[in-house]
């Protein structure tokens, strides 16, 4: 088997720099938060709880708000959970979205055991035959940010799999993004709102 | 397209409730109790229609376009609840996330199908273990107001509402 390099927080430092302020992301509470955070400290992602909805999140974001770029940093294995997920990007194809697989073909916050992609599955070559017309696959940063940089600005849809080395980055405590699910909610939310100039919740109406 | 040459009143009562609660974009899992409104979705300028592969996709629709703002309704046959629980549960019961279901009563008296009882047998149960409240829509007239009520509820409980259609809101086929 082909020796990978490339770590998944080489990847989130390759990809996090790309993404503007205004661009929206869905990212997972996963081994890939701090990786994200410790590279985008910043409210405009939404920090998922459940493996298998980053990419359907992603999706309803993107169609809500067709003017506005979203990134979905999603895993194998959340993919793997929610296959179906890939046939309705693929039927859909948000020209405002961009998927990104963090391969690692590990389930990393489990303890490492291996994913199918560790085996015989090829996601970029699902997605493919799913639907999804401009699939691709990056093994190094230099690819990684080159695919990455022209899928988020060609205004079509785009998937693209980091295929990873296993293992995770040691953050201390310090460095690790504090969460809790309600709170990360409204902080996204919020930045929504702000971004978008409108009042999403406002929690009250006549007395 | 497979739609009837004169719309049958629960699709036109459906359809209309949804453009005046404001519903723009609907994932959906296609079943037989509405299936006009599928069709009626499909070919909607005004609405923007997701069908897809599993009833798990669709949590994190809504909440994603709820995020964006949007309002936006999963319809399902009620058995689809099995399958969406865990990204109901993650969203919903985690997150505080709101979400608005409408799913067809398959199982209500007089089923003829041996197969369709255990879908209402389970519906209120695991509605029930979510935590998620619901009510039963049963004339057409109550479509609009309900489901109006229900876009209300959700946002102000950052939690899901679940919409059960029988009676007159389903398919005469299957009344």
């Amino acid at each position: 088997m082909e020796e990978l390099k490339m770590r998944r927080v080489d990847a989130c430092k390759t990809v996090a720099p790309l993404i503007a302020p205004e661009d929206l992301v869905v990212v997972s509470i996963g081994m890939v938060k701090d990786d994200w955070w410790n590279y985008r400290p910043a409210d405009n992602a939404f920090y998922s709880s459940v493996l298998g909805t980053v990419s359907t999140v992603a999706l309803g974001l993107a169609t809500a708000l067709p003017h506005r770029r979203v990134v979905a940093i999603d895993s194998d294995g959340g993919i793997l959970l929610n296959l179906g997920v890939l046939c309705t990007l693929g039927a859909v194809r948000p020209a405002n979205l961009t998927v990104v697989v963090m391969d690692n073909g590990r389930y990393d916050s489990t303890g490492g055991h291996p994913t199918h992609t560790a085996r015989n599955t090829d996601l970029a070559r699902m997605a493919e035959g799913a639907g999804c017309l401009d699939c691709a696959t990056a093994k190094d940063p230099a690819t990684l940010a080159r695919e990455f940089q022209r899928m988020l600005k060609d205004d079509s849809f785009g998937f693209l799999v980091a295929k990873l080395a296993a293992g995770r980055h040691p953050w201390t405590v310090e460095q690790q993004k504090p969460t809790d699910g309600v709170e990360d909610k409204y902080q996204f939310l919020r930045y929504v709102e702000k971004l978008e100039g409108k009042i999403i919740h406002s929690g009250v109406g006549r007395h | 397209m497979a739609v009837d040459a004169e719309i049958p009143a629960y699709a036109r009562a459906f359809m209309d409730a949804m453009k005046e609660t404001g519903v723009e974009i609907v994932t959906a899992l296609p079943e037989s109790m509405l299936k006009q409104v599928y069709f009626l979705c499909e070919r909607d300028n005004a609405i923007k229609y997701i069908p897809v592969a599993s009833e798990a996709e669709m949590p994190g629709i809504c909440v994603g376009a709820y995020f964006g703002g949007k309002k936006a309704l999963m319809i399902m046959e009620n058995s689809g609840i099995r399958q969406a629980c865990e990204p109901i549960a993650r969203l919903s019961l985690c997150h505080h996330l709101p979400m608005v279901m409408v799913m067809s009563f398959r199982g209500e008296l007089g089923e003829k199908n041996w197969w369709g009882h255990n879908h209402a047998q389970t519906m209120e149960p695991i509605l029930d273990a979510l935590r998620i409240p619901y009510w039963f829509v049963e004339r057409l007239d109550d479509i609009k107001p309900m489901l109006k009520k229900a876009f209300i509820h959700a946002d102000s409980s950052q939690w899901p509402v679940a919409l059960a259609f029988t009676g007159e809101c389903i398919d005469a086929a299957y009344r």
